[in-house]
C-alpha cells in the first residue's frame, strides 16, 4: 500500500498560510534585493518589494541580447522536474493574489478547457520569439503587457511618484488594458492569468506528468464517487487525469473520503505498487 | 508512466537542469561594453550581475551584436518596462 505523504495532506486546508509564508519570502523582509538570482514563481523584479529577479523576465530579457539564460532555465528546469505546477499552487504570490480575490462572493465561470493552451502561445510569442527577435522594446515583449508588473510594480511606482510630486510615467495602454481586464476577471474565474495566460505556469505544467512529486491515484481505493470533481476548483476530473497539464496541484482533491489520490513521490517506497490510470484507459472504463 | 522509468527520467532531467543553473551561477560570463561610443570600456560580467542588470533595463544590444548599458553613472531603481 502507498503511504499517503502525510505532512502534505494535512497542510492542504492550511494552504492559504503556506502561501502567505512564502509571500513573506518573496516580498523582501529583510531588504536584501537579491536581483541577482531568480526566484521559480511569478513576481515582476521591478516591484519595489522584490526580493529575486522573475524568471521570465529574465528569460525575455536575456532573450532579446541573445544571451542564453543558463540560471533561470536551470532553476525552472530543477524545479519543474522536481515539484511540476505544486509552485503554482503553493507558493506564487500572483497565484496568491488571485485565490484571495476569488472569495469574493461573487459568481464564477471555468474558462473553455482550450484556453489552457493559450499559455504555450504566450511563452513561445512573448517570452521566447519576440525579444530575440525584435528586442525588448517590442510591444509585444512580455514585460510590457504583463499584469503582474503593471499591478506589483508600476502601480506601487505611479503612487510613490505621486506622493512625491514627479511626473508619473504611466504604463503603455495595452498593459493598463490588460491590468484591467484581469483585475475584472479574478472576480468570475478563479485563477485567470493562471489558467489562460501564465507563461511560467505553462512551462511548469510540462512537468506534471513526469515531476517527481505527482498525485497518484489508487484505483483499488477509488469508488468512482466523483467527490474529487466537486472539490477541483479549476475544472479538472483527478480520477481521470491525475496530473493534468491543467492542475495547479493545490491538492484539493487528495481530501476525497476514499483517500484514493495521494500526493506522492516517484523515490517513495511501495510495498505493493499500484497501477496508474492513463487517460485513455479511463476514458475507457467510464 | 512507470516508476523506474519516472525515476530515470527525473534524475536526468534534474542533472540537465542542475548543471545549466551550476554553469551559469559559477562560470558563464559575457562581454559587455560600458557605453555606446567605441572607446568604451568593454568588460566581462558573470551571470549574476548580467541578471542584475536586465531586471534594471540596464542592458541591450547593439547593431554590431555587442551587449552594452543602457545607462551611464547609477543605474535606474527600477526596470522601465
Amino acid at each position: 500500500m502507498v503511504k499517503k505523504n502525510n505532512l502534505l495532506s494535512k497542510l492542504v486546508p492550511w494552504r492559504m498560510w503556506v502561501q502567505s509564508i512564502f509571500l513573506l519570502v518573496w516580498l523582501d523582509p529583510l531588504a536584501l534585493r537579491l536581483h541577482g538570482m531568480c526566484c521559480p514563481v511569478f513576481h515582476c523584479y521591478a516591484c519595489p518589494l522584490a526580493t529575486f529577479a522573475c524568471p521570465i523576465g529574465v528569460i525575455a530579457q536575456f532573450g532579446g541580447i541573445h544571451i542564453f539564460p543558463f540560471i533561470a532555465i536551470g532553476l525552472l528546469v530543477v524545479v519543474g522536474v522536481l515539484f511540476g505546477s505544486l509552485v503554482c499552487g503553493w507558493a506564487c504570490p500572483f497565484g496568491f493574489l488571485q485565490d484571495l480575490a476569488a472569495r469574493a462572493p461573487t459568481r464564477k465561470f471555468d474558462p473553455p478547457k482550450w484556453t489552457g493552451h493559450l499559455r504555450y502561445v504566450v511563452l513561445i510569442v512573448t517570452v521566447l520569439a519576440v525579444p530575440y527577435l525584435f528586442g525588448e522594446g517590442h510591444p509585444l515583449f512580455i514585460c510590457r503587457i504583463c499584469p503582474a508588473g503593471a499591478l506589483e510594480a508600476a502601480v506601487p511606482n505611479i503612487t510613490q511618484q505621486a506622493i512625491a510630486g514627479q511626473t508619473i510615467v504611466w504604463p503603455n495602454a495595452l498593459k493598463l488594458t490588460i491590468l484591467i481586464l484581469f483585475l475584472v476577471a479574478v472576480f468570475f474565474v478563479k485563477r485567470p492569468w493562471c489558467r489562460i495566460l501564465c507563461p511560467l505556469g505553462g512551462f511548469f505544467s510540462l512537468f506534471n506528468r513526469i515531476s517527481a512529486f505527482f498525485l497518484r491515484l489508487n484505483p483499488e481505493k477509488c469508488n468512482d464517487c466523483k467527490r474529487c470533481h466537486k472539490l477541483c476548483e479549476y475544472g479538472i476530473q483527478p480520477q481521470i487525469s491525475p496530473n493534468d497539464s491543467a492542475c495547479i496541484r493545490c491538492l484539493e482533491c487528495t481530501r476525497c473520503g476514499p483517500e484514493a489520490l495521494t500526493f506522492g513521490s516517484a523515490f517513495q517506497h511501495r510495498e505493493k505498487p499500484s497501477a496508474e490510470l492513463k487517460p485513455e484507459r479511463s476514458q475507457a472504463n467510464t | 508512466m512507470r516508476t523506474r522509468g519516472r525515476q530515470i527520467s527525473v534524475l536526468c532531467i534534474l542533472f540537465v537542469g542542475a548543471v545549466l543553473f551550476a554553469y551559469g551561477l559559477f562560470f558563464h560570463s559575457t562581454a559587455i561594453s560600458s557605453g555606446q561610443d567605441e572607446d568604451s570600456a568593454v568588460y566581462v560580467q558573470s551571470e549574476p550581475a548580467l541578471i542584475r542588470e536586465v531586471s534594471v533595463g540596464g542592458l541591450r544590444r547593439d547593431e554590431s551584436g555587442q551587449v552594452q548599458k543602457t545607462y551611464t553613472g547609477q543605474p535606474p531603481s527600477a526596470c522601465p518596462t
